[in-house]
């Protein structure tokens, strides 16, 4: 017994080890280059060591839009999905775990994001399938009466794109977070105890649900902030979000504009980082799912 | 815990310590023969530009069998382009690569500027190939690339004249110069714009050279001075145009790419072209309708070459050579020629072949839609340094985008 | 009845950018205001061919690099969520599993381009599946975390009780518990490393030309009846996968 233990130990740690190294090692060690080179202290055409980098992506305007604007599109394209997927996998519990839409929902996880930003073009553009139907039926005149909706203000393209991405994900998961974590038995007791559909909705199976999948969607806030391809085919030059603008940086027609993309790719990581902290320690209820 | 990172540690120290040969050797002292010896039966990876079927059928269907059957060279094509491939070698001179995963190149002038800048080209080279007799290295359009002498560190391949396209059958007499394109569209709003990439900027240098006076009048070296006076007025310029632009000039097309999608689908009424004959291609791709046409207007537009280029850490810069040398030879310009196939220009100077090569070159089928190259020859004109794109891009981004 | 037709019209719509593509892909000429291409013909799927007839060699690789990703991070990944999950630090643990994800794999493939150079893993098959591991396996952790509660512990720690070994365990009570959650990590894992374009191009150099990497390129070019054309290459694929898959699954209940 007591070496079955000590053998357990071990394979904990090394596991715990594997993790670190495979997870942050290589994360770190990149961002170590990146702020070498946004230093001047590597590169091949780096004058040495100064800050002017550091300066001009802390106190001008751009990298601070970009970021907001990130954020915005994330968070607006996560609460959409998920009030999508919560409706869909709730009222459609039963057809979910059986039968022809169980299958059909994965289907769209097999649309990459350029696929699916490609798709949303050729939908939503002025000249796209939306716009020709509403002309065939009528509803406009000519080409410039359809709404902008790709490479407009508010992100509406990048947003709606997003939203078809993320919300086949979400619908499975909280499918299968119902069945693992056996909602419907707390449905019963609920409603054995007189609790009204109303409540059962708002005060057991969205919150419980919410609760467990709060890991999977801080990821998802995490990813769509990130994302690349979506607002390079259908977003504005401006405001860009985060990836795009680091990337006209690194790899534009100016290579003495690199280093501050890599500070800036630096900067956010660092940004979004203290933010989880933040949200961490003023609410480690939210991190935490597991009721120890 | 500590075992894993020291593994790793272990890992990343016994990489970093391979073995550093030098992979020059001094082909100037070599005959032809000898550097054919060198070259032949290797394997060369060439990093392209691949977002052209027809293009990569041509290296796929004549370029690759013929370096195998001439030199049993397997030619390997890999995508990458412009940035990627300066990013590729930046980082590899930064790791003290022996040898670059990259022996050639496809470049032409902006690409050109920053491998020079990081010093990643082979060279000189290519007056050891015997096909560069043929090429017509005084044609200014051919020897100098963005007012910067090659040096013999890249080899003309292709060479081309930016068009604009227009749809026939909705635009009978198109904008010739900057008052008319004003005029047009103020009549025609939402009809134009230029992408936020190489090819509208191409545009705008067309646009800055004639606000200078045409033809020469910014040749040379980057001037301050005139830069700042010439582009002031081509902001005011642009800022008179920018609210009649496609969706008010708030927003441009992210590339050519999706220039001609909007042109195709009829949002657009032009777009335009890095590449004289493209108007062909994309009409028989099915792409554009039967009615596009390309011109150059009054004011002329840029015509620039492409080019080949050795990466300095290349290990096989013998074959690469080879490959270089079949590539400008007399039966690949041609076949790049046909419009059919590519439509590229050639590099080769006709008066330097014989009869039979020079009749084959003027017996090439005609473009259908796009102007003759002899047509537009007199409004050519020249790249201009690289700094002037570097500026314009920035500038563009201030003074347009962000207003 | 109501649920019924939305349910239908739901479903529909998920079918409906793949059939989009699949006209568009046989399309030539579709210009406003016409609602279908003014061509349809099998003109586009003929020259991609011409322009590269290895698509099946392609097609195998792609296939031999997602598998063993998948298989890598799914495995590997089970064992290491559990110890992750039930950690005294697994909040910080999964704080870190997030930080993969800051950046594209686009801005990463950028970062990590130096320190593969260095181990010279450039161009190589090897190369490409760390590479992509190393952004997948971090995904498959915080896929799994979610699944590891207090029921399943208390599940197994009966087994154990019961005198099952650590094998049956796994066998009887882990596997059937979480094989939903092993579906669904392995199949994202596997998307993941299909659908990886950025980072397998740049630390593949190109060289590994998976099935991605060689139509990529046509998504993002002029010719929109190319791009549907890849797209539809690109999605097909792990679609028939998911069919395999699923009936696989189905069967064995």
């Amino acid at each position: 017994m007591g070496l079955r233990f000590n053998n357990k130990m071990n394979n904990s740690k090394l596991f715990k080890g594997l993790f670190l190294a495979i997870v942050v090692l290589p994360v770190a060690s990149g961002l170590v280059y990146a702020f070498l080179f946004s230093l001047g202290i590597i590169g091949v055409l780096n004058k040495g060591f100064h800050w002017d980098v550091w300066q001009t992506v802390l106190f001008d305007k751009p990298f601070w839009v970009s970021f907001g604007y990130s954020l915005y599109v994330a968070l607006l394209s996560v609460a959409i999905s998920l009030s999508v997927a919560l409706t869909i996998a709730l009222s459609w519990q039963k057809k979910l775990q059986k039968g022809l839409l169980s299958n059909v929902i994965y289907l769209p996880l097999c649309f990459p994001a350029t696929v699916m930003a490609f798709f949303s073009f050729q939908l939503l553009a002025k000249s796209g399938l939306l716009s020709r139907i509403g002309y065939q039926l009528g509803f406009i005149k000519e080409i410039n009466d359809f709404p902008v909706l790709i490479k407009d203000a508010y992100g509406m393209g990048i947003i709606f794109t997003s939203v078809l991405l993320i919300t086949p994900f979400f619908i499975i998961l909280f499918s299968n977070l119902y069945q693992s974590e056996k909602i419907a038995s707390y449905v019963n007791l609920a409603k054995t105890l007189g609790a009204s559909n109303r409540q059962i909705l708002q005060k057991v199976m969205v919150p419980i649900l919410l609760k467990r999948a709060s890991i999977t969607i801080y990821l998802f806030v995490i990813f769509v902030m990130g994302s690349y391809e979506v607002p390079l085919l259908l977003g504005r030059q401006n405001p860009q979000m985060i990836s795009v603008a680091v990337l006209q940086k690194i790899q534009r027609f100016n290579l003495y504009d690199m280093p501050q993309g890599y500070a800036m790719s630096m900067l956010y990581v660092l940004l979004i980082m203290l933010i989880l902290l933040i949200i961490y320690i003023k609410n480690s209820n939210l991190f935490k799912t597991q009721n120890s | 815990m500590k075992k894993i990172f020291l593994v790793v540690l272990l890992i990343f120290i016994a990489a970093c310590k391979q073995d550093k040969k030098p992979a020059t050797s001094d082909f100037e002292a070599m005959s032809w023969e000898e550097i054919e010896q060198a070259g032949k039966g290797k394997s060369v990876t060439m990093m392209m530009w691949s977002g052209d079927p027809k293009i990569n059928a041509y290296m796929k269907n004549f370029i690759v069998p013929k370096v195998k059957k001439e030199h049993n060279i397997d030619l390997q094509i890999v995508s990458g382009q412009g940035a990627a491939i300066v990013q590729l070698l930046m980082t590899e001179k930064l790791a003290n690569k022996s040898a670059s995963d990259v022996d050639l190149v496809w470049i032409n002038g902006e690409t050109f500027y920053q491998i020079r800048q990081i010093d990643g080209l082979y060279g000189p080279w290519t007056d050891l190939i015997p096909n560069s007799k043929y090429i017509n290295f005084s044609n200014p359009f051919i020897g100098i690339d963005f007012q910067q002498p090659t040096e013999g560190f890249e080899l003309p391949w292709g060479n081309v004249q930016m068009t604009l396209i227009y749809d026939r059958q909705k635009v009978q007499n198109p904008p010739k110069t900057r008052a008319e394109l004003l005029e047009f569209v103020k009549k025609h709003p939402g009809t134009f714009t230029f992408d936020n990439q190489f090819t509208g900027l191409t545009f705008l240098k067309a646009l800055l050279i004639d606000i200078a006076g045409g033809n020469n009048a910014l040749s040379g070296d980057f001037d301050e001075k005139k830069y700042n006076q010439y582009s002031a007025e081509l902001w005011k310029y642009i800022k008179q145009i920018k609210p009649y632009l496609w969706n008010k000039g708030e927003v441009f097309p992210e590339n050519v790419a999706q220039m001609h999608q909007l042109f195709a689908s009829g949002e657009l009424w032009f777009t335009m072209s890095n590449n004289d004959a493209e108007v062909d291609n994309k009409i028989a791709e099915g792409l554009f309708p039967e009615t596009a046409r390309a011109y150059v207007p009054d004011f002329g537009t840029i015509q620039n070459s492409h080019y080949l280029g050795i990466t300095k850490l290349s290990g096989k810069k013998a074959a690469a050579m080879l490959v270089a040398n079949t590539m400008v030879s007399f039966e690949a310009q041609l076949e790049k020629m046909n419009p059919e196939i590519w439509g590229d220009g050639t590099v080769l100077s006709l008066d330097k072949l014989t009869n039979f090569q020079k009749n084959a070159f003027e017996n090439i089928p005609q473009r259908k839609f796009a102007p003759k190259r002899s047509e537009i020859q007199d409004k050519a004109l020249m790249e201009l340094a690289p700094e002037y794109m570097i500026r314009l891009a920035d500038d563009f981004r201030k003074e347009i985008i962000n207003k | 009845m109501r649920k019924k037709v939305l349910q239908y019209l739901f479903m529909l719509s998920i079918g409906f950018p793949l059939a989009f593509l699949l006209l568009l892909s046989l399309g030539r000429r579709w210009s406003f205001p016409s609602v279908f291409p003014q061509e349809l013909s099998f003109v586009n799927w003929e020259l991609l061919h011409q322009s590269d007839d290895r698509l099946f060699q392609t097609f195998f690789l792609s296939m031999a690099i997602s598998l063993v990703v998948s298989l890598m991070v799914t495995s590997l990944a089970f064992v290491v969520s559990k110890e992750i999950a039930y950690s005294k630090y697994r909040n910080t643990f999964l704080f870190l599993a997030y930080i993969p994800y800051l950046l594209s794999p686009v801005i990463l493939a950028v970062i990590f381009q130096y320190f593969f150079i260095i181990s010279n893993l450039t161009g190589t098959f090897l190369g490409v599946v760390i590479a992509q591991f190393l952004i997948a396996f971090p995904f498959g952790v915080l896929i799994y975390v979610n699944f590891w509660n207090k029921q399943i512990k208390e599940l197994e720690n009966l087994s154990y009780t019961l005198g099952g070994n650590r094998w049956q365990t796994f066998r009887k009570v882990l596997l059937p518990l979480s094989k939903n959650a092993i579906v669904l990590c392995f199949f994202q894992v596997f998307l993941i490393s299909w659908f990886e374009y950025g980072l397998t191009n740049l630390i593949g150099v190109g060289k590994i030309k998976t099935l991605t990497v060689s139509v990529f390129n046509f998504i993002n070019e002029a010719n929109i009846f190319y791009a549907a054309l890849a797209s539809c290459l690109l999605v097909i694929p792990p679609m028939m996968l998911l069919y395999i898959n699923k009936r696989f699954i189905f069967i064995k209940r």
